[in-house]
């Protein structure tokens, strides 16, 4: 029997009256994730565009894959790089009992991915079996459906963790996320913020030692310090001795999993701006508005705090910036929904990223904070757009 | 009478209304002003006891002081002097150009800008004369000054205690400046080494070595308050802070 | 009059429903001992500004009431900060400006203009009381879960061992920051209006069916 026919099989047992009507929800999402739906619009829908969510958030999980595969691949190679040169240092826990010998290899791509996976993949089950779980049980009380959204969600939130973080506190945040970030306003298209860095915020305020600092790097008792906190704590000058612009590009620093490389973001963002899923204006608001910023604070200058010396370049390869530019900023959801409001909207994004990385001494990273500020503007520039559009087209007659 | 919306009326009313609370909260504040500074001034001394170690809660504060003596150092020449006539009022005297010294850029570690040329310290005597004496100080933190107190052995180079009595640093991490696990490091801690060199720093968190005796391990989480904590240290205890009174003291020159 | 005192409690919650005092809401609620003696001071301040106000209500003239009113109260909320500096210097303290905030509190000048003003001074003393209590309530709730995630401790006792005392619990930073209450409020009103769903305000807006295609 074909899953096809299992399903169809099933089906009458999930509508109303039938014996498991609770979990439609359930049965639906399964369906509709491995084929085609039947229904179709029965009056005059309104679009918004053609291409529907679905395809929408697939896309976006495949653009992200790259990430995904250098998350692995760093992770795994930072953590064996640090064990070879340090012959103390030891596996322990249940790692350990994962871990041969001869996958503790810097040299060997298959060696870095397979240890890097060890630490990426629970922190991407747990997010997703916690997330999931919330998401199916609204979707159940509320009757709505289980929503593709959230394998975006799922995989944004994992990468912009750090490597060694507590799989509870994972489980916290992406609840946190999923529930007061999105499904309390009535679930998918109704947030107002990006429910995934909802979920970081959370962790980021709540646990910040975790979160962020000198000590987030510590992958079997070695501690590494982040390029921004470098650059924060001891200047430009360090930063460039320690770590070459084009390795900060390649991603083979440290950070949190998804976010060190900046070239595979980017194949991301092609694959993103090729389909035309992702708006390219709000990237290229992002852009301009964090080189103007930089360049100002560069002009400036000061004497005791290092940080306005960061160049355009760096901001860009440092952090989380680019990840936020490419899958954060432009979640379409909480973004600006008009063309102009969108280029407005990522220049809030990039000003206010290089505003608190350079000025604020608490937060050395500002691009999650950035985004989540310019998410509750964004219905503002929005309607700035429609009211200029009004007076424009009242002032033709 | 005249009618409640007149002119007339609504006058007396206000006035009438504004003598009666005038009088109610002038009568209020005077007759609880005396316990009100009462109340400041045990604060204070609860505050330099807690960091002498010295202080315990079960017995009433004001039996605790006797010993105590509130005493005044010029910093400039690191004697005692006679308490100034007009009274101690640091906010009065961070106001006065007399009575200050602007700190250069270069050597304000503790970024507090101005110091006072005059400072109080609290001096706990026995028969055999000093036994500790607690210093203020304060420095700026990540987002607030930071007023403490150093206590020190009669060696005057032994941290018996230290206490931030005031800050406004993040709850959880910069505040917990105010955990006892954390504050147990300090007694035993040496200030200067044998040459007279300062040496007491606080390291970032999980780095102090505490084999040396003169490293305290900063807060995890909290880099900017740690650096204000050192640098609060590094100031006050330096050329420019308590250094040549310190030695005067171990000369017994003071 | 015992619904003047119990309706604000949970039917016409000042927080909860009417959403005022909000502020002080979510600056001394970082340890229940605190919220405890803030709401004392908001208890008594609702009760005898609302008595005061309504046994003066034919006296006050229209054009000047609200500065009456404002009056009273200050003169109350400035003797509730005297007396607390007198007798309980430590909590004073640590509720530094948010007593003397009390006269901002809309919940006093809202309860006085509203109720008072039209009430004997008996049910006006209730209802100021009722609205205290209806403050109290929220600031127990939030104060409660702000100190028990935040610090693992309820009333300064230990409860939850934390890390940094060699215990298990590892503290909820976000929880000793002000805008935690936010959450703690919004997700009391949620809780709130699911038992009590008269309280679920009207959309401001319904979105429209699909309407039908010209042809049919």
């Amino acid at each position: 029997m074909s899953i096809r026919n299992l399903l169809d099989s099933m089906e009458p047992n999930f509508h109303k009256g039938g014996k498991w009507e609770k979990w439609y929800a359930l049965y639906e999402a399964v369906d509709t994730f491995l084929y085609q739906p039947n229904d179709r619009a029965k009056a005059n829908a309104h679009v918004r565009d053609g291409i529907d969510l679905k395809r929408i958030m697939i896309m976006v999980w495949f653009a992200a894959l790259p990430c995904m595969f250098w998350a692995m691949y760093n992770t795994g190679f930072q953590a064996n790089f640090a064990l070879s040169n340090d012959p103390s240092l030891v596996v322990d826990g249940w790692r350990a009992f994962l871990l041969p010998a001869s996958m503790i290899d810097h040299t060997s791509l298959l060696a870095n991915v397979y240890h890097g996976a060890l630490y990426f993949l629970p922190v991407y089950a747990t997010v997703f079996i916690v997330g999931g779980f919330w998401e199916v049980l609204f979707a159940m009380i509320r009757g709505h459906e289980v929503n593709e959204g959230f394998f975006v969600t799922s995989i944004l939130f994992s990468l912009t963790l750090p490597a060694t973080i507590p799989l509870w506190m994972v489980a916290l945040g992406i609840t946190f996320g999923v529930v007061v970030g999105k499904e309390v306003f009535g679930g998918t298209g109704k947030n107002f913020l990006n429910p995934a860095l909802t979920g970081r915020a959370f962790l980021f305020f709540a646990y910040p030692a975790a979160m962020s600092g000198d000590a987030v790097w510590v992958i079997d008792g070695y501690t590494g310090a982040t390029a921004l906190s470098v650059a924060a704590s001891q200047g430009m000058d360090v930063l460039t001795q320690t770590v070459a612009w084009s390795d900060a590009f390649l991603g083979n620093i440290q950070g949190s999993m998804g976010e060190t490389s900046t070239l595979a973001i980017f194949i991301g963002a092609a694959i993103l701006l090729t389909t035309r899923i992702a708006s390219w204006r709000i990237m290229l608001g992002v852009l301009i508005g964090m080189a103007a910023t930089s360049t100002l604070f560069n002009y400036i200058g000061s004497d005791s705090n290092p940080m306005f010396a960061m160049t355009p370049a760096w901001h860009l390869v440092v952090g989380g910036f680019a990840f936020g530019m490419v899958f954060m900023a432009t979640d379409p959801v909480s973004a600006s929904m008009t063309n102009r409001g969108r280029f407005w909207y990522g220049a809030l994004i990039g000003f206010m990223v290089v505003l608190i990385r350079v000025v604020n001494p608490a937060f050395p990273e500002g691009m999650m904070l950035a985004i989540l500020f310019a998410n509750l503007f964004a219905p503002i520039f929005d309607h700035f757009v429609v009211q200029a559009n009004i007076k424009r087209r009242l002032s033709r007659g | 009478m005249a009618k409640k919306e007149s002119i007339s009326r609504t006058f007396i009313v206000a006035t009438l209304l504004c003598l009666v609370c005038g009088v109610f909260v002038a009568a209020a504040a005077v007759q609880l002003k005396p316990l009100q500074e009462a109340n400041a001034v045990m604060n204070l001394q609860r505050n330099v006891l807690m960091a002498a170690d010295r202080f315990d809660p079960s017995t009433d504060v004001a039996d605790q002081w006797g010993t105590v003596e509130e005493r005044y150092v010029d910093l400039a020449t690191g004697r005692f002097v006679d308490a100034p006539e007009e009274g101690y009022d640091l906010d009065k005297i961070l106001k006065n150009a007399d009575q200050y010294t602007v700190i250069e850029r270069s050597n304000d570690a503790a970024g507090i800008g101005r110091r006072e040329n005059i400072v109080k310290v609290y001096v706990f005597n026995n028969a055999n004369g000093i036994e500790r004496i607690v210093l203020p100080m304060r420095g700026k933190g990540l987002w607030s000054t930071m007023w403490g107190f150093m206590a020190l052995e009669n060696d005057f180079n032994t941290v018996a205690g230290f206490t931030f009595y005031e800050h406004g640093e993040t709850p959880g991490l910069g505040g917990e400046v105010d955990n006892p696990r954390w504050k147990a490091q300090w007694p035993g801690k040496t200030v200067y080494d044998v040459d007279g060199e300062l040496q007491l720093t606080v390291t970032k968190a999980g780095q102090a070595d505490s084999s040396t005796g003169y490293e305290i391990d900063g807060l995890s989480g909290a880099t900017l308050t740690t650096n204000g904590i050192d640098g609060t240290v590094q100031y006050w205890m330096g050329e420019n802070g308590y250094r040549a009174f310190l030695e005067n003291l171990k000369a017994g020159d003071a | 009059m015992k619904s003047v005192l119990t309706k604000p409690i949970a039917d016409n919650n000042p927080i909860a429903l009417q959403i005022l005092g909000i502020c002080s809401a979510l600056a001394v609620t970082s340890s229940l001992q605190v919220a405890v003696v803030m709401s004392l001071a908001v208890i008594v301040v609702t009760g005898m500004s609302n008595l005061l106000v309504s046994l003066l209500r034919n006296q006050i003239p229209n054009s000047i009431r609200l500065i009456v009113q404002m009056t009273i109260i200050a003169s109350l909320v400035i003797v509730v900060d005297q007396v607390l500096k007198a007798y309980a210097y430590e909590i004073s303290k640590q509720l530094s400006v948010f007593v003397g905030l009390i006269i901002t509190n809309c919940i006093v000048l809202g309860r006085a203009e509203a109720f008072a003003m039209k009430n004997g001074p008996k049910a006006s003393f209730v209802d100021g009381i009722g609205n205290g209590l209806g403050y109290t309530l929220i600031l127990l709730v939030v104060g409660f879960f702000r100190e028990l995630l935040g610090a693992g401790k309820l009333f300064g006792y230990t409860v939850l061992p934390t890390i940094n005392e060699g215990g298990w619990y590892e503290p909820n930073g976000l929880m000793l920051l002000p805008p935690s209450s936010f959450f703690i409020i919004g997700l009391f009103i949620w809780a709130l209006r699911s038992w009590k769903r008269e309280q679920i305000e009207t959309p401001d807006f319904v979105i429209a069916p699909n309407s039908r295609t010209a042809e049919g």
